[in-house]
């Protein structure tokens, strides 16, 4: 089957910082990635290259048959790359709902600034996502009075509304309470369910070990390690992978 | 147990009764305070002499023969200063966007004319408008002079007021949008702007009751009939100066009670908001 996202030889810079070197990675419809490595290894970073949220230095990104070349410049680079995006959907960390809107309105401000799409059509499809997250029923409430797990819900149905390919999650249960983490990974679960093909930045091994189909290990910009979840925690490759693990397993990040 | 959060609960209230008690105390004493301040400044004016104080004699009669002429004045004054500051906010939002921009031309014309106009004063720059545009065979009526020059110096200081707005807004906010697929044009007026101006509200409120006061400077000029420009002419022409200026001083003190009451319901609505 054709790979959905492929990501070919990408490098990025920052200034004189090699963040990530030479990556490529291939992704199939309907799998779920998991992405870990330590703080600063780059993951955020190929993340955000995907969606053009950063601007490779090299190499190019594929999504769902859209093709974009690091260099390219003018019109017909920024629609491919608007192309892209909205093949993608992204989840924050810091879940970066829009305060001056309710939740509907945040769900529908996509679909109808950026697609052009009815506004009935646009409440129906954002209803129905946000029925599956759990939190139509705050529909009408505004950001800031929702917890943290609550404001990912409403980011994730957000982001499902713009009917994406792929969605990107970047550490999406980092910011939350411990209490709090559960019923989101129960909604990213529910997503891969259905069928969503998924690359997740995570450090809830949990979640990558019952749901991921693949996990890749970065280590100072380089997949160190690419393997089924149960070869790779029970016979970690790179010594890397291994004191990963190990940290995780002590409850350290 | 039942018991237990019944005396709780008597207790928090009387916890906010003694933090209510003190509010009033303290509005009240403030209160009183106003009331003999302004007692004190009625006094200075009241022509009597007590215990060998003299004070200032006013001509009660010229007052109350001119104070309508004065206060029809505040009509041109309150046009000035809307006119003025709708200019300024255009001015403003321009100016600061050309500030964030990563054109070179657009980005110098912006901090051009904020450094030529911030480092100018106010009064000179009317009399440049009212005095040089018509070299440039450009003329203007003394309003439309007086509104120019209030509107592109407050402009200037304003759109430093738009600049920490717009920065106010955190950058996960620019690059939600734009993973949704926003053009910059689409993330900045449907996200970052609602954001941005409602962070700019209250200080724009500041600038609009510094320039309905400031409008008096327009009056300078000799073409506009605003509040200071009668006040002076009665009372040059009659030799009565003091009651005239007087009058204006409370004509432009009510006017500035009256939008600072205002300006503090805004306010205390924004703050009620969703932010
Ligand atoms: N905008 C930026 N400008 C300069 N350096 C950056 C920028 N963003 C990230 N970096 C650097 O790039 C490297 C990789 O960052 P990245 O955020 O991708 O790491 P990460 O694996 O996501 O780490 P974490 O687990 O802490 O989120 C780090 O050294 C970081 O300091
Ligand atoms: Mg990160």
């Amino acid at each position: 089957m054709a790979p959905i996202v492929r990501v070919s030889s990408l490098d990025k810079y920052f200034g004189r910082l090699h963040v990530l070197k030479n990556i490529s990675l291939d992704v199939q419809p309907r799998e779920v990635v998991c992405l870990i490595g330590r703080s600063g290894s780059g993951k955020s970073t190929l993340l955000r290259c995907i969606n053009f949220l950063e601007e490779p230095s090299n190499g190019s990104i594929q999504v769902d048959g859209v093709t974009v070349e690091s260099h390219g410049r003018g019109k017909e680079h920024r629609q491919l790359i608007h192309d892209v995006r909205l093949k993608t959907g992204m989840v924050f960390q810091e879940f970066n709902l829009f305060p001056h809107m309710s939740v509907l309105e945040n769900v529908i401000e996509g679909p109808v600034t950026v697609k052009g799409m009815n506004r009935a059509e646009a409440i129906s499809l954002a209803e129905e996502n946000l029925d599956s997250v759990g939190m139509l029923f705050k529909k009408d409430e505004y950001p800031m009075r929702l917890s943290g797990g609550q404001k990912q819900r409403v980011a994730i149905a957000r982001a499902l509304t713009m009917q994406p390919r792929v969605m990107l999650f970047d550490e999406p249960t980092s910011a939350l309470d411990p209490e709090l983490i559960g019923e989101v990974l129960n909604v990213m679960k529910k997503v891969a369910k259905d069928g969503m093909t998924m690359l997740v930045v995570t450090h809830e091994m949990g979640f990558a070990r019952e749901v991921a189909d693949r996990v890749l290990v970065l280590g100072e910009g380089e997949i160190i390690e690419d393997a089924k979840p149960s070869a790779l925690f029970s016979k970690p490759k790179d010594p890397r992978t291994k004191a990963l693990i190990d940290r995780y397993r002590t409850g350290g990040r | 147990m039942e018991n237990k959060t019944a005396q709780q609960k008597s207790q928090a209230d009387l916890l906010v009764e003694a933090q209510q008690r003190k509010q009033n105390q303290f509005r009240m004493g403030a209160g009183a305070t106003w009331g003999v301040l302004l007692l004190v400044l009625i006094f200075l004016f009241s022509g009597k002499t007590v215990l060998g104080f003299e004070t200032i004699q006013l001509d009660t009669e010229f007052m109350r023969e001119n104070i309508v002429f004065i206060g029809s004045g505040l009509g041109q004054t309150l046009l000035i200063s809307i006119l003025s500051i709708s200019l300024a906010i255009c001015l403003a939002l321009l100016a600061a966007l050309g500030r964030l921009s990563t054109f070179p031309p657009v980005f110098a014309l912006s901090t051009f004319y904020v450094s030529l106009i911030r480092g100018t004063p106010l009064y000179l720059q009317i009399f440049f408008f009212f005095l040089a545009l018509p070299q440039l065979g450009i003329i203007l009526s003394g309003l439309m002079a007086g509104v120019l020059a209030l509107g592109l110096n407050y402009g200037a200081y304003m759109s430093e007021t738009f600049r920490a707005a717009l920065s106010s807004v955190g950058k996960g906010q620019r690059e939600a949008a734009t993973a949704l697929g926003m053009t910059p044009l689409q993330t900045m007026k449907r996200i970052i702007l609602p954001q941005a101006l409602r962070f700019a509200i209250p200080p724009m409120g500041n600038d609009f009751i510094s320039m309905t006061k400031d409008s008096a400077l327009v009056a300078a000029t000799g073409f506009v009939h605003e509040v200071l420009w009668r006040a002076t002419k009665v009372g040059r022409a009659q030799f009565n100066s003091l009651e005239a200026l007087l009058m204006a001083a409370i004509f432009y003190w009510l006017m500035t009670l009256v939008l600072t009451f205002f300006q503090t319901r805004l306010e205390a609505r924004l703050a009620k908001g969703d932010r």
